[in-house]
């Protein structure tokens, strides 16, 4: 191999070469922490949730009749509502709950296992009616779900005793060091309200599915949710009649009691509202990568191709002296191979140091090596594809050339 | 001699048309990337009221419990809103010039037409202040006033879009519109406006329009007006009436005072001390003194407007751009080397290298502002598109003259740091290498 030549004509020439190893150091450095922050926000929403959302629809119901400032007049309707609910074709489950989980809004306590004195544990819940494990989707791994007495009851009855709760494994390995504890009591600091865990989902998600460290705690309460100016039902359609039941909905409610404002909605659109942000983000993080190849590809395709302008004289003379074409085009190949080398090797310190800026000024996700060495991979091949047609161009040139000036 | 740069630059220009069309489109495309940046970081990061941000405060009260501070990450800071019951005391100060506590609410209204449904509005719940404070304009009629403050009257100032919707965008002051369980007065119509930060109310979607309608803050015990934003507390409230929310340490409102001076700022702060002092010898706000009177900006800085997002995109784009400078400096560096011959004749014939270095920058520099100009119109594209991303009906992000002159700049700047080597390197040339080969 020609590396010595290559590299004393490359040392030659050291301004130019040295530009190009610099852009291709930088566009390591923005490549790869661009993939690293696209990767990080792509994995919080496609991160399972442990709900059935294709197939959920969210029922948002704001009264404006003054009958529903009356509590029995709600517990009335809420019940004639989830009837006629369950009672349209393609519906498989229906359930009120307090506040809609992935929506990005809600409500959260916090609760320790009692006679701990645990700092108290971020505690998203949702107060639910019943029909919810089955609504939700969730799956329940252990205990049961909530009795008919249970849910009948008013939670001022509860005055002073303990309520019963589902809660989500992550929630229980969080509280109680138990994925499975079942009977055991979690409490307020003050120890006003306290709730003992009469079954364990899998899964459940709260309304923060964003937050990284707690996304997974949840705890459903049972109740009669819904207040004088807002209540939430969760539909839950067969698979594939989704669409088919959301037109229904509205008019069915309001056929119990018209006075309502009626909005559905998808929860794969709820979710999708909720991390638009990151929706719009990855897009861009995506064109930027794209660019910014494309703009070092040309940058190297200008390279070659001046290099190769300005060695016409040297190629041809060295064709007469019988150096093959692939002798020629592998030469431009290695100048471009150490080049493109220079400058990942370089990028490599470049990259670390920006993922360490970001993460100083932005709090951005730390980097791991596989995609640093992933991103150099492409860079490299990106760096040869753009220096293949140069160089091929370079073999065309005739030896005659050689003798012409001279 | 800047014009026969100028018309040099252009020939030069006009001799390689791929080539110039290459490094124009090669700088186009890094401020374009550089200004959509610069322009989200500068609309979250911006001063939404310029004139009178540091004459407008906002009021925090520490009510939180002994046993443990608001923000466990950052002790020291009170909470972010205040109770019902601490604003309405603080109210009662005469002296701001204007004050105002308020919240966000989600309301009926009944159109006047039967076929029409009823539709839920966002409204602000607020003083007669507020207009003036924030410097909100009208299209029609004004704020209600003080009187009707105190009288707890059911008047209404509307959003021009609500207007449009319920009166066709006519002047609708006078006319009445049904909001929840009465019937309201319209006193107002607000001109298209939103302050971007939202300042008035960061805690709840700093990014976000301003409300459709405006109700005065005294009917919220009497309508049992809930809000629809963020509520925090530290204890469940006894009993289970809205009186008995109201009187809780729950936290729910945003308080702002005007104070035009240092002195009024001061007294306004000996006031609130005294204030909790006082509240302590009850047997409230239990938590040492802990007050806090930001103005505009800090008060954005310190609840974090701009989110890291916006930081790092700003980075990733003027690193974009420089990659787009240096790529121009290869570029360059080859052409102009390859004229090395010509530039030796001029030197040769008098041409001193100071003349030769200017004449390649000022070349440099008109690749720069073509560049410039394509980007800026590529950018208010690439913004359009951000806004439909980020929302469907939201303009959140556009170019204003700031940031058009920001891109301006931008584009000179790359245009110089991408000239500056190559034109040295130029400059540099020995006239008689080439002499001798010709």
């Amino acid at each position: 191999m020609e590396l010595g030549p290559v590299f004393r004509a490359v040392m030659h020439q050291k301004g130019r070469f040295w530009l190009v190893a610099l852009e291709v150091a930088i566009t390591l450095a923005i490549v790869v922490n661009c993939v690293n922050l696209a990767l990080d926000l792509k994995a919080k929403y496609s991160r399972p949730t442990g709900l059935a959302e294709e197939e959920i629809l969210v029922v948002r119901i704001d009264p404006f009749a003054p009958e529903f400032s009356e509590e029995d007049y709600r517990d009335v309707v809420r019940e004639r509502d989830l009837e006629a609910l369950r009672a349209l074709p393609g519906v498989r489950a229906a359930t009120a709950i307090h506040q809609v989980p992935l929506s990005g809004g809600g409500s959260a306590t916090g609760r320790r296992a009692r006679g701990t004195e645990d700092e108290p544990s971020t505690t998203p819940y949702f107060v639910v009616s019943s029909g919810a494990i089955e609504a939700l989707g969730v799956e329940l791994v252990a205990g049961r779900d909530f009795t008919e007495a249970e849910l009948a009851m008013d939670t001022e009855d509860f005055e002073g005793e303990t309520t019963p709760a589902i809660v989500s494994r992550a929630h229980a390995e969080k509280v109680f060091g138990d994925p499975a504890p079942l009977g055991k009591v979690m409490e307020s600091t003050t120890g006003e309200s306290s709730e003992y865990v009469v079954g364990v989902v899998d899964r459940m998600p709260n309304s923060w599915p964003d937050n990284e460290e707690n996304a997974e705690y949840a705890v459903l309460m049972s109740g009669r949710p819904g207040s004088a100016r807002r209540a939430y039902y969760l539909v839950r359609a067969e698979p594939g009649a989704v669409e088919a039941v959301f037109p229904m909905l509205d008019e069915a409610v309001l056929g119990v009691e018209p006075g309502r404002i009626v909005e559905v909605e998808t929860m794969v659109d709820v979710k999708r509202d909720t991390f638009s942000a990151n929706h719009a983000l990855v897009k861009i993080l995506s064109a930027i990568i794209a660019l910014l190849v494309f703009v070092t590809g040309l940058g190297v395709v200008g390279l070659t191709s001046f290099s190769v302008t300005q060695r016409r004289r040297q190629i041809g003379t060295r064709r007469a002296l019988g150096a093959t074409r692939g002798a020629i085009l592998r030469y431009f190949l290695v100048e471009n191979w150490l080049v493109i080398g220079l400058g990942l090797v370089l990028g490599v310190g470049l990259t670390y140091g920006l993922n360490y800026a970001l993460a100083e000024a932005a709090a951005a996700p730390k980097l791991g090596w596989e995609l640093l060495a992933g991103g150099a991979a492409l860079l490299w091949a990106a760096g040869l594809a753009a220096a293949l047609w140069p160089a091929v161009r370079a073999t065309r040139v005739a030896p005659v050339v050689a003798t012409r000036t001279v | 001699m800047l014009a026969y740069q100028l018309r040099i630059a252009a020939a030069s220009l006009r001799r390689t048309p791929v080539l110039s069309a290459l490094l124009v489109a090669g700088i186009a495309l890094g401020v374009a990337v550089a200004t959509t940046f610069v322009t989200t970081f500068h609309v979250m990061a911006s001063d939404p009221i310029p004139d009178k941000s540091r004459q407008l405060f906002y009021v925090q009260v520490d009510n939180w419990t002994p046993e443990r501070p608001w923000d466990r990450d950052r002790p020291e800071e009170p909470p972010d809103q205040l109770s019902w019951r601490d604003s309405q005391n603080l109210l009662a100060s005469a002296l701001p010039t204007r004050q105002t506590a308020s919240f966000k609410a989600d309301l009926t209204v009944h159109p006047a037409s039967r076929d029409e449904r009823p539709f839920r509005a966002l409204t602000r719940v607020t003083r007669p202040d507020f207009f003036e404070m924030f410097e909100v304009p009208f299209l029609y009629g004004g704020p209600w006033d003080e009187a009707a403050e105190a009288d707890r009257a059911p008047v209404v100032v509307l959003d021009e879009e609500t207007n449009r919707k319920l009166f066709g965008g006519e002047d609708s002051v006078g006319e009445t519109v049904r909001i929840e369980d009465r019937p309201f007065t319209v006193v107002g119509v607000v001109a298209p406006w939103s302050p971007r930060p939202k300042f008035f109310d960061v805690t709840n979607g700093a990014l976000e329009d301003p409300e459709a309608l405006y109700v005065p803050l005294s009917l919220t015990p009497e309508m049992e007006i809930r809000t629809t934003g963020n509520t925090s507390n530290w204890k469940p409230w006894d009993g289970e009436e809205f009186a008995d929310f109201l009187e809780s340490e729950s936290i729910w409102l945003q308080m702002w005072v005007e104070l035009p001076t240092a002195e009024a700022r001061q007294e306004y702060e000996d006031f609130l001390a005294a204030y909790v002092r006082e509240q302590q010898a009850v047997g409230r706000l239990t938590r040492p003194v802990n007050n806090r009177l930001r103005d505009v900006r800090e008060w954005m800085t310190v609840s974090e407007v701009v989110p890291p997002e916006a930081k790092t995109m700003l980075i990733i784009g003027l690193l974009f751009l420089l990659v787009c400078a240096i790529n121009l400096v290869g570029i360059l560096l080859g052409k102009f080397l390859g004229r090395a011959p010509e530039v030796g004749v001029r030197r040769a014939l008098g041409a001193s290298r100071g003349a030769v270095f200017a004449q390649h920058l000022v070349e440099c520099e008109v690749v720069g502002l073509l560049g410039g100009a394509v980007g800026i119109v590529l950018s208010a594209v690439v913004l359009r598109v951000l806004n439909r991303l980020f929302s469907e009906d939201l303009e959140l992000f556009a170019l204003d003259l700031t940031m058009l002159g920001a891109g301006v700049a931008l584009a000179l700047v790359a245009g110089l740091v991408a000239g500056l080597y190559p034109a040295w390197r130029i400059c540099r040339v020995a006239p008689a290498t080439y002499l001798k080969q010709q």
